[in-house]
């Protein structure tokens, strides 16, 4: 059972609430969402952010949002666009998150407590010019592989997560 | 928030699920889905359902499954919908398997006294698509009657239609 909440030092984890809706659309409506396919317009991040919460009735798993100070500053976790493996994200809407480790700890939790759950292993989707998301990836233990990038999202570099480290 | 269960003479609007994304995304692979957006992949079907879920999250209402009442298979989509970009919420309706029966407006009519009667709305749009003559048959059975297009930069301008206040269908 995937926990719908979860807790650390400075975070908790969350499922997509309505309030969460203009900083979110902020982050959609920005730059910031150049790496995913946007910026996006109002209309589209109401749309993308319902469809966030209701990726969770639809797989029993998904993204969580990052709130900190009572704010949320992001979001995290599996999506499961098909049927295939699940893929680990994590987005700060505000580039004044940055630079604190919070997305690093967010996405640790996760894992840890998907691992806990048996998942053996996660794929990551990085352009390769978002430096930041990059070390992200390998600060939580993730390897870059040769394997292409899907044609949804052309150019992004692949990484894996495993539960099991190869000897 | 979970959707309530509602129930009329012939079928049940209940809360969308797992369970409905084949059906729901066979209608949206057919040309019956020109009207709402269609045709689309399974895909994108998935991620439509998805959001047609978290509508509810957002907004505290959204569109149900219909189904008969002895057979859960999803035969349409009712309910009351607001994106970012209408003018106002909208109770809307499409009914894949058993056009012609009076479904769309036995569910429409359910899903307009939820909102009038459970929401305390005073007022509820549909907003229909040029061209969907079925839909506009629906919504004048319903008492509806048609005012200014509403107009999104760059798209065909679409049809509104008002419905009576909870006085008149009380």
């Amino acid at each position: 059972m995937i926990a719908e909440t979860l807790s650390t030092a400075r975070l908790t984890l969350r499922k997509p609430l309505a309030g969460d809706v203009p900083a979110y659309t902020a982050y959609c409506m920005s730059d910031r969402a150049g790496f995913v396919g946007g910026p996006f317009t109002e209309a589209q991040a109401f749309e993308k952010y319902c469809a966030m919460a209701g990726h969770w009735a639809l797989r029993g798993y998904g993204r969580y949002v990052m709130v900190h100070n009572g704010a949320p500053i992001g979001h995290v976790g599996p999506l499961g666009i098909d049927a295939g493996q699940p893929e680990m994200t994590w987005t700060l809407w505000d580039g004044a998150a940055e630079g604190k480790g919070l997305a690093t700890e967010a996405a640790t939790a996760v894992w840890d407590h998907l691992r806990a759950q048996d998942w053996p292993e996660m794929i990551i989707r990085i352009l390769p010019d978002n430096a930041a998301s990059i070390a992200i990836a390998r600060r939580i233990g993730a390897t870059q592989t040769d394997e292409a990038a899907p044609a949804w999202y052309e150019g992004a570099l692949t990484f894996r997560l495993r539960r099991e480290v190869p000897a | 928030m979970t959707p309530p269960t509602l129930r009329t003479q012939r079928l049940i609007l209940r809360a969308p699920g797992p369970q409905d994304i084949g059906p729901f995304a066979a209608f949206y692979e057919s040309e019956a889905s020109n009207f709402v957006g269609g045709p689309q992949s399974p895909a994108d079907t998935w991620r439509y359902l998805a959001q047609v879920i978290g509508h509810w999250t957002m907004r505290g209402f959204g569109r149900w499954m219909v189904t008969r009442h002895d057979d859960d298979t999803a035969i349409g989509l009712v309910g009351l919908h607001y994106p970012m970009n209408w003018p106002e919420p909208e109770v809307g309706w499409y009914i894949w398997d058993g056009n012609g029966k009076g479904y769309a407006s036995e569910a429409g009519r359910a899903a307009r006294e939820y909102a009038y009667d459970t929401l305390g709305w005073t007022t509820v749009i549909s907003m229909i698509a040029p061209g969907n003559d079925a839909s506009v048959r629906v919504a004048e059975a319903m008492g509806a009657v048609r005012e200014a297009d509403w107009c999104l930069p760059g798209r065909e301008p679409i049809m509104v239609y008002r419905h009576p206040g909870p006085e008149a269908v009380s």
